[in-house]
């Protein structure tokens, strides 16, 4: 009896681009979860035989592409994995769990006001294949992205045109200068008040990040879907290691890569407790 | 040939366990993996009363290894027996039920629900969790109280009972002749080592338990000597769990002494782990001519054949 959701392929590297500093992107081939992962899907990679790193990394899909049968991965460069992944060669192959965690259903979104997205670094990689069905089903769509630098940006691809493209970096050197969280406040705060209408809100990106987010959104009364990026083990949900709280405990802890990685922020503690 | 295990009356289609905590009750695992290729599985470390376990962050790797500090997340016996147990038994794979308590009576009482249940072909006794306050591990490190807790539910649970050690011991034997003095029909062996790393940026310990358990091929060796000396000091016997990620690895311990071994880390970043070890066990022992994998358990004790002359 086989109940297998998830697939464990041998995925062929086509492609790895070093974007700019420390961003990469790699595209590599594997049917099985192109075609089957939603957009905030994630898969967990193996770097290789060695046990040494030990553990496989998740990643979320910055592109999923059924047709070709690829899918894209945009990482930066923070630690051993990631330099490793850097470092392949087209050809190589690597083993990929997947496609893990809740996708998001847009569907099941009031999108009658339209969506915005908002990202912090590489946060903005999940976000790129919902902003691809978002545009194709012709929803108005805003996109607020912050970064440290020019440096640090991902390919916004396809985003520049069809949909107004909030930029922001902490040292100015791209975009607005200042915090994304501030620019996307006072878009808020500039809408007249005959903008009724709430846009539901999609965030990606560091917690402090997402907190803030939170609280903005809170007080301009807007509904707020989270993606969480967490360490993980297993990246299937047999470990219990990459946990979050939920709101007030009520229900103890979460699982970001079973019960997630996607969450109403109203459902769990980012932390606003503590901070 | 032939890879049935018996372990104290826990009987078994191939040797190769599902460890404790790497699996939880079998829902998830199943998305990923094929349980028909486990002997057993251990469930998720269950206590009588919920429980929600230890802040995030709960997991940090190490070089070759891994720690963690869940602190026994679980949902209760209750739901446990009544839920998650008949949802497995459907896989018809024996199901060993992991335990894990505050007290002797507590003990008792748990080992008393489960041997209500018809799910349950054999209880794991943790005496042995690193990241609990009260009870987990202390009940590991001293002969006396492995040998009460054994004891204790030794009373109440008539089936194959076994015992899990910790290694965080200076003599980990007294502790296993204990557990079988007392009643123990196996013993599962090792359990975590207490572990920490510190984050240089933030100057804190990483895990928000501060410490945790290490487990993975960095454990190995700690775990093989544990196998070797436990497995010549006890009449019962031993299942060897430990940085398990290969055939080879699992022959290993086999050699050392251990009848059965159980796989924890290896199924994290690998959930078909349990399929490449039994096939690989398999095809050592064909090419080798072993008829019954017993043949070869505890296969390295016997003394060196050493030349009689040197040239």
């Amino acid at each position: 009896m086989s109940l297998r959701e998830l697939v464990d392929v041998d995925a062929r590297i086509v492609s790895v681009e070093n974007l700019r500093g420390k961003v990469y992107k790699t595209a590599m081939i594997a049917p099985e979860i192109a075609q089957r992962a939603k957009p905030m899907q994630f898969v967990n990679i193996a770097l290789g035989n060695s046990t040494d790193p030990l553990l496989r990394r998740p990643f979320s899909l910055s592109g999923i592409h059924p047709g070709s049968g690829i899918i894209e991965i945009t990482f930066a460069v923070v630690g051993r994995g990631t330099q490793i992944m850097a470092g392949w060669q087209p050809g190589q192959q690597a083993k990929v769990l997947g496609p893990l965690g809740n996708g998001l259903d847009l569907g099941g979104l009031c999108l009658d006001h339209g969506l915005i997205l908002v990202a912090g670094g590489t946060g903005l990689a999940p976000l790129l294949p919902v902003a691809s069905v978002a545009l194709e089903a012709q929803v108005d769509l805003k996109v607020f992205y912050g970064a440290r630098s020019a440096d640090d940006l991902l390919d916004t691809g396809e985003l520049g045109a069809g949909c107004q493209f909030y930029l922001a970096t902490d040292d100015g050197s791209a975009g607005t200068k200042g915090l994304v969280t501030d620019v996307f406040e006072s878009y808020l705060s500039g809408l007249g008040t005959g903008d009724t209408g709430r846009p539901t809100v999609i965030a990606c990106g560091p917690k402090p990040m997402l907190r803030q987010i939170k609280r903005i959104c809170k007080r301009y009364g807007l509904p707020l879907v989270v993606s969480l990026e967490e360490r993980m083990a297993c990246g299937y949900g047999v470990c219990q290691g990459c946990v979050v709280p939920s709101a007030g405990m009520k229900h103890g802890y979460y699982r970001v890569c079973t019960d997630g990685p996607v969450f109403w922020a109203d459902d769990i503690d980012l932390g606003e407790c503590t901070t | 040939m032939n890879l049935c295990v018996d372990l104290g009356g826990l009987k078994l289609r191939n040797p190769v366990i599902a460890a404790s905590g790497t699996f939880g009750y079998g829902e998830d695992y199943i998305k990923a993996g094929d349980i028909g290729w486990f002997g057993a599985v251990s469930i998720k470390g269950t206590t009588l009363r919920p429980r929600a376990g230890n802040p995030p962050p709960r997991t940090c790797e190490t070089p070759s290894g891994l720690l963690n500090s869940i602190g026994l997340e679980n949902p209760g016996a209750e739901v446990v027996i009544s839920e998650k147990l008949p949802w497995l038994a459907q896989f018809d794979v024996p199901i060993i039920a992991n335990i894990s308590a505050e007290s002797y009576e507590e003990f008792s009482e748990l080992a008393g629900m489960f041997a209500q249940s018809s799910h349950v072909a054999a209880l794991e006794v943790n005496v042995s969790c690193p990241n609990v306050k009260a009870g987990g591990i202390a009940f590991g490190t001293s002969p006396e109280m492995c040998y009460e807790t054994t004891r204790a539910v030794r009373q109440v649970w008539k089936g194959p009972l076994i015992v899990k050690l910790t290694p965080n011991v200076a003599d980990i034997t007294s502790i296993a002749k204990a557990a079988v003095e007392a009643g123990a029909d196996a013993l599962s062996l090792i359990n975590t080592l207490v572990g920490m790393a510190i984050d240089i940026h933030t100057m804190r310990p990483v895990l928000g338990n501060v410490t945790g358990g290490l487990s993975g091929p960095a454990i190995k060796p700690v775990a093989l000597r544990c196998v070797w000396q436990v497995s010549q000091a006890v009449s019962v016997p031993v299942i060897g769990m430990g940085g398990i990620s290969s055939a080879e690895d699992a022959l290993e311990f086999i050699m050392a002494g251990a009848s059965a071994v159980a796989v924890g880390t290896g199924l994290l970043t690998n959930p078909e782990i349990p399929r490449k070890i039994t096939t690989g066990i398999q095809e050592f022992c064909q090419a080798k001519g072993i008829p019954a994998l017993k043949e070869i358990v505890g296969g390295a004790w016997r003394q060196a054949d050493l030349p009689s002359h040197r040239p």
